[in-house]
């Protein structure tokens, strides 16, 4: 149980999770890769700590695993309110805040 | 009082012109009259005085008035030098310009603009006096320009006719590309002698300074300007043109004073025209065949002034070939005496003009000999002085200009000489016939002509016969007294008594021939000519000179213009800026689909920078 | 006082228009407030004048800290070519505003005083920086001059001029950037005072680059050809004020800037860019005189005479002799008297007329005699007519011309030809002939003919009497002449 084996996982997840940021565009999937990319960093954390001997990564690890909940409350809520009033869950379909006009 | 003579006509000229300004409406004929005429009479006085001063044998009268600009070594001052050279000069250009004021006075007294006429007027005057009393080229120069916007001010007199302001502008177009070769003949004296002072009088001292080669250019360039000025060819076909201004503005300054100024200038110039002969052969080269080109012309021209305004040109031909061939002061010489005989034509013509309410077709005329005598005996005398018969002036001057071409081997130019000088007399005495002698196609009621305009005529008659005699070489009995008076350098003679008097025989043989011609063909019964043969085609149309100039430059200009307009302009410099901000906008468009709105592409956004700081910030800058 | 007069000069117009301003004050009290502003500088200038002393270098010089850190100062002094130019625009301000009496538009008269505080400024300053300020402050009021109040494509053309004069004046500032930072590198602090400035020496390489920098900017102000296409619409759609100030005054400025930074700071690598300098100026000489002749507004016209006539003394200027030199200063002041007067008239014919087409004008000379004779007055100056002072500018730069170079000189003397090519056929179509119109029109008022007085006699005085005016600048353009000529004759 080296290590390099976590770091590998960390960075294996992040990947996954970065992947799907960029290339789906179902909003749940969104939200789901954020999750594993705030997973994989909490990992990371986690495994620092326990090399260093540094207490102060678990407890950031902690506060993030609160913070994580919290979020996950309020995008999930987003989510329904988006789906109620523009009737789709479809990122690309939510465009209005860039320059108006011109095509793109 | 040298100054005087030179500021008194431009003063009037200003003041005459402010109140012409300030009430364009009034008729102030008196006023205008008093001062217009007024003030060339007083400065013929002043320099009768000054003339008979320098011929009592004083030397030449300088007087400076003040300096005009001093910047590094170009040093000129407003100054004025009467040598003799200028003194016979301004002999004749104030009285003659005198007898044409008083003669305008007549002729321009009803018309509105009476006042403005006379500002011009007097404005030429002083222009002329300033252009041959000047003692160094610079003020020479300023005015030789000015006497050309004089004629740009008078030939376009008539304004509300845009034919006659499209005459005028060509008088002034063509006077300015002989200026053009004229400033850079300067420049280029002044270059050449920097340093050692800019009058006359030390451009003489310092002369041989000069290299042949730039000397010889510059000769050129300086001729340049007299062409152009003194309607020589290439630049003579404003002349012609300018006939469309008033008659007394005919009278005055082409023909007795303005158009005269090239040849003043090169006599001026004498002391570098005599270094480079080469360049006097060219002159009097272009002088010849000036010459028979006007004559010819001239000989088919039906209009009144027009065949005045050729023989002009031609007349000026002889005086260039004069002063071409070293002979100065027989080139000023044949300027004196034409002036005399020049105007009184002039004013001749005008007085028919106005007897034949404003008729200038010759073929309109006729039988004017008993209701208008006293003009058709002023006017005989002139022809036959033009047309060089003895005693009258013409024969002296004209005779002088041929010897010399004999007697310098230049036979050619001698063989033109004759030929014009045949046709002079053809083409002057077709006009007096046809105007006094033939048959009139109807009868006609005359218009009466006021003694102002006919009293010049006689004095000036008088003069034409006369004034020869002031410069008769000795085979005539004469002392050539005008020659050893200017004391210019003149190339030296050496040709018998015997030669001479066979050349003048001869000339005198041609005059008659050219009157017999004419008198056969237009005493009885005038009729124009009939435009049959390809040669009279050309003739009549003056060899479409106007036409090809026209065509090879004016157009081109033009073209030329509108190409940089629509073309040059547009597309290539606005063009060079339009594709930038073309390639400014497509960019803009390119960025900005980048701003697409959509989350996942900000993504990735901030995974590219991010990663790529990252990256150079840890690889290549080490920090951790 | 005389220490401050300068800075007086420079801000009373400005301090004039902001107290106006700030009280919201009537038409009838911003058209005094404007008039006495400027009267009162001409008279401050004219005193100025007479204490000026042609010997000495630069005068009346204050200097006082601005950016202290950066190194920025309020640096102005007055010297002979400052001189002339300051009199130049102080004297056309007063007759401008009588022909702008009867104008009703509250913006005309602001933007006129700013313009004249943002011209005055720039030829005073002396710190780079400052400079820099006032020549974009100039910009401004022409920029709403032209877009709010001009006629034509006004907008597109406002546009136009503000973008390619600010090109220019960008890569000014990068090189005044970089020309402060050799600085800092060199001596340790920073300084953007030209006195200290002129002290450095660039090596080649980047020299060229900094002048390119600061002559981009002069040379679209000139404009020398390649760079003009914004002159013609500006000229076109512009109204009569500030079209006066642009052709008589703001031209010169981009001689002036050559003349003063150019010469101080790079005069060895002016030597490198002195062949196409005048090579494009001798081909603007013929090229704008050429256009102009089947030009048919007449604003545009003299927008092209104008850039003739500037080609022409920026020609003069680096044809490094006194001649040249002389004529180019007299011919900066004769051409801006000229050309002021020339367009105060276009301005008189776009008011009895309601337009500058040629093509619409014709048979005023029966009319108006007043008129034509000014109107063809001011066009026979710019056509160089002896007994004006254009001749003895233009005279002075062909002999510098043919000093320099014989085939120089031949180009050089084409300029007498150039501008009669369209002047004298204008003429014939504005003022003789038959009239295109059947408009009603009076000849000049006694209060058109105040206000162009003054510039006609002056323009004759500089003519018939230059030896009046040439003193007053000899002994320092002599000197100044002399430096440059120490430097690049080092070179050759």
């Amino acid at each position: 149980m080296t290590p390099e084996l976590f770091f590998l996982l960390a960075s294996i997840l992040f990947s996954i999770g970065l992947v799907g940021l960029v290339s789906r565009r179902n909003l749940f999937v969104l939200y789901m890769s954020i999750e594993l990319m705030l997973s994989a960093v909490n990992l990371l954390l986690a495994t620092f700590s326990k090399v260093l001997n540094d207490a102060d990564g678990s407890v950031i690890a902690l506060l993030m695993i609160a913070v994580i909940a919290a979020e996950a409350a309020l995008f999930l809520a987003m989510i329904v309110h988006i789906y109620r009033s523009g009737r789709t869950i479809d990122s690309d379909k939510l465009n209005k805040l860039r320059e108006g006009a011109q095509n793109a | 009082m040298l100054s005087l003579i030179v500021i008194l006509p431009f003063l009037s000229a200003f003041l005459m012109a402010l109140v012409y300004l300030e009430n364009a409406q009034k008729k102030r004929y008196f006023f205008y009259t008093l001062v217009g005429v007024g003030t060339p009479l007083t400065v013929t006085v002043l320099s009768f005085i000054l003339g008979s001063q320098v011929l009592a044998g004083s030397d030449t009268i300088y007087q400076t008035l003040l300096q005009w600009i001093h910047v590094d070594n170009f040093n000129i001052e407003i100054a004025f030098m009467a040598d003799r050279l200028s003194i016979v000069m301004i002999s004749f250009i104030t009285f003659i310009g005198t007898l044409i004021h008083i003669y305008a006075a007549g002729y321009m007294k009803e018309d509105e603009g009476y006042g403005k006429f006379f500002a011009y007027f007097n404005l030429f005057m002083g222009s002329m006096l300033l252009l041959v009393l000047a003692d160094n080229p610079i003020m020479m120069f300023i005015g030789w320009e000015l006497v050309g916007l004089s004629s740009y001010l008078l030939i376009g007199y008539y304004h509300n006719e845009s034919s006659n302001i499209t005459a005028a502008n060509k008088a002034f177009i063509l006077n300015r590309v002989g200026d053009f070769g004229f400033i850079m003949g300067i420049s280029l004296l002044f270059v050449s002698l920097e340093g050692s002072g800019f009058t006359f009088d030390s451009i003489k001292e310092h002369i041989n300074m000069i290299d042949k080669e730039t000397l010889s250019l510059i000769g050129i360039l300086l001729f340049i300007g007299a062409m152009g000025k003194s309607a020589q060819i290439p630049l003579y076909v404003w002349l012609p043109d300018a006939m469309a201004g008033p008659t007394p503005v005919s009278a005055l300054i082409h023909a007795a004073t303005m158009v005269t100024a090239g040849v003043y200038m090169v006599a001026r110039y004498s002391f570098i025209y005599i270094e480079i002969p080469d360049i006097g052969l060219f002159i009097a080269t272009i002088g010849a065949v000036s010459a028979l080109f006007a004559a010819v012309i001239a000989s088919y021209q039906s209009d009144i002034k027009k065949i005045l305004a050729y023989s002009t040109m031609s007349q000026l031909g002889y005086m260039f070939m004069a002063v071409g061939l070293g002979a100065y002061s027989s080139g000023i010489f044949h300027v004196f005496t034409h002036a005399f005989f020049k105007a009184l034509l002039f004013m001749g013509a005008g007085a028919v003009i106005i007897a034949l309410h404003h008729e200038q077709n010759i073929f309109k005329m006729g039988g004017l000999k008993n209701s208008m005598k006293l003009v058709y005996i002023t006017m005989f005398i002139a022809t036959l002085a033009i047309s060089g018969i003895p005693p009258f002036a013409g024969f002296f001057s004209k005779d002088a200009i041929l010897v010399i071409a004999f007697a310098t081997e230049h036979y050619i130019l001698w063989g033109m000489g004759a030929l014009t000088a045949m046709l002079t007399a053809y083409y002057m005495f077709r006009l007096l016939f046809t105007v006094f002698l033939a048959q009139p196609k109807e009868a006609k009621n005359l218009q009466a002509v006021p003694a102002s305009m006919t009293t010049p005529l006689v004095i000036l008659a008088f003069g034409s016969a006369t004034v020869g005699f002031l410069g008769a070489n000795e085979a005539y009995g004469g002392s050539a007294w005008i020659n050893t008076f200017l004391s210019l350098p003149d190339t030296k003679l050496d040709i018998s008594h015997a030669k001479e008097y066979m050349l003048g025989g001869l000339n005198v043989l041609l005059g008659l021939l050219g009157m017999g011609f004419a008198y056969t063909l237009f005493a009885k019964e005038a009729e124009a000519t009939k435009v049959d043969t390809l040669f009279k085609k050309l003739v009549v149309h003056k060899f479409y000179i106007d036409e090809i100039y026209a065509f090879f430059i004016v157009k081109p200009l033009l073209l030329l213009s509108r190409f940089i307009a629509n073309v040059i302009d547009p597309r290539i410099f606005d063009g060079f800026i339009n594709f930038n901000v073309w390639g400014y906008r497509r960019s803009a468009l390119l960025f900005a689909k980048l701003q697409n709105g959509k989350v996942r592409y900000y993504a990735l956004y901030i995974l590219i920078g991010v990663s790529g700081m990252s990256y150079y910030l840890i690889l290549k800058l080490g920090v951790i | 006082m005389m220490d401050n007069i300068l800075s007086i000069l420079i801000f009373l117009p400005l301090f004039t228009a902001v107290l106006l301003g700030l009280f919201r004050a009537e038409l009838k009290y911003l058209k005094i407030g404007a008039m006495f502003s400027s009267v009162a500088i001409l008279l401050l200038v004219t005193w100025t004048a007479y204490n000026f002393d042609p010997d000495a270098g630069m005068q009346f010089v204050k200097h006082a800290p601005w950016i202290q850190n950066s190194g920025m100062s309020y640096f102005v002094g007055l010297d002979y070519l400052s001189l002339l130019i300051l009199l130049l625009i102080s004297f056309l301000m007063p007759p401008l505003y009588i022909y702008m009496y009867h104008e009703n538009r509250k913006g005309y008269w602001y933007n006129m005083m700013l313009l004249q505080t943002g011209v005055t400024g720039a030829i005073l300053s002396l710190d780079l920086v400052l400079f820099y300020l006032f020549w974009e402050m100039m910009l401004l009021p022409i920029f709403i001059m032209i877009g709010k109040y001009g006629n034509g494509m006004h907008q597109y053309n406002a546009m136009k001029i503000i973008l390619m004069t600010i090109l220019g004046s960008m890569s000014m500032l990068f090189s005044i950037m970089y020309i402060g930072y050799i600085y800092f590198d060199t001596v340790g602090m920073w300084s953007f005072a030209l006195t200290d400035l002129a002290t450095l020496s660039f090596n080649a390489k980047t020299s060229i680059w900094l002048t390119a920098g600061f002559l981009l900017a002069f040379v679209i102000k000139i404009p020398l050809v390649g760079f003009h296409t914004w002159m013609a619409p500006a000229y076109g759609s512009s109204p009569t004020p500030a079209v006066v100030i642009m052709s008589a005054i703001m031209a010169k400025l981009g001689i002036y800037g050559i003349w003063r930074f150019g010469f101080d700071l790079f005069e060895t690598t002016l030597v490198y860019y002195a062949p196409t300098i005048i090579t494009l100026a001798l081909i603007g000489l013929l090229y704008y005189a050429i256009r102009a002749i089947t030009e048919d507004n007449l604003r545009k016209m003299f927008a092209y005479s104008s850039g003739s006539h500037l080609s022409l003394i920026a020609l003069g200027l680096f044809l490094t002799n006194l001649y040249a030199w002389s004529g180019s200063l007299y011919f900066i002041a004769t051409h801006a008297m000229a050309s002021a007067g020339m367009f105060i008239m276009i301005g008189l014919t776009y008011k009895r007329f309601k337009t500058v087409q040629i093509s619409a004008l014709g048979g005023i000379a029966s009319k108006a005699p007043k008129f034509t004779f000014f109107f063809s007055f001011f066009a026979l100056c710019i056509a160089g007519l002896p007994g004006t002072g254009g001749f003895v500018a233009e005279l002075l730069i062909i002999i510098g011309a043919f000093k320099a170079n014989f085939w120089i000189g031949v180009l050089t003397a084409t300029t007498m030809l150039s501008a009669m090519m369209y002047i004298f056929w204008m003429l014939q179509r504005t003022l003789f002939g038959k009239a295109n119109n059947d408009t009603q029109y009076k000849d000049l008022s006694l209060r058109e003919v105040i206000m162009l007085l003054p510039l006609a006699i002056l323009l004759l005085a500089t003519g018939i009497m230059p030896s009046l005016f040439t003193p007053i600048f000899e002994p320092q353009l002599t000197a100044s002449l002399q430096e440059v000529l120490n430097i690049i004759g080092g070179l050759k």
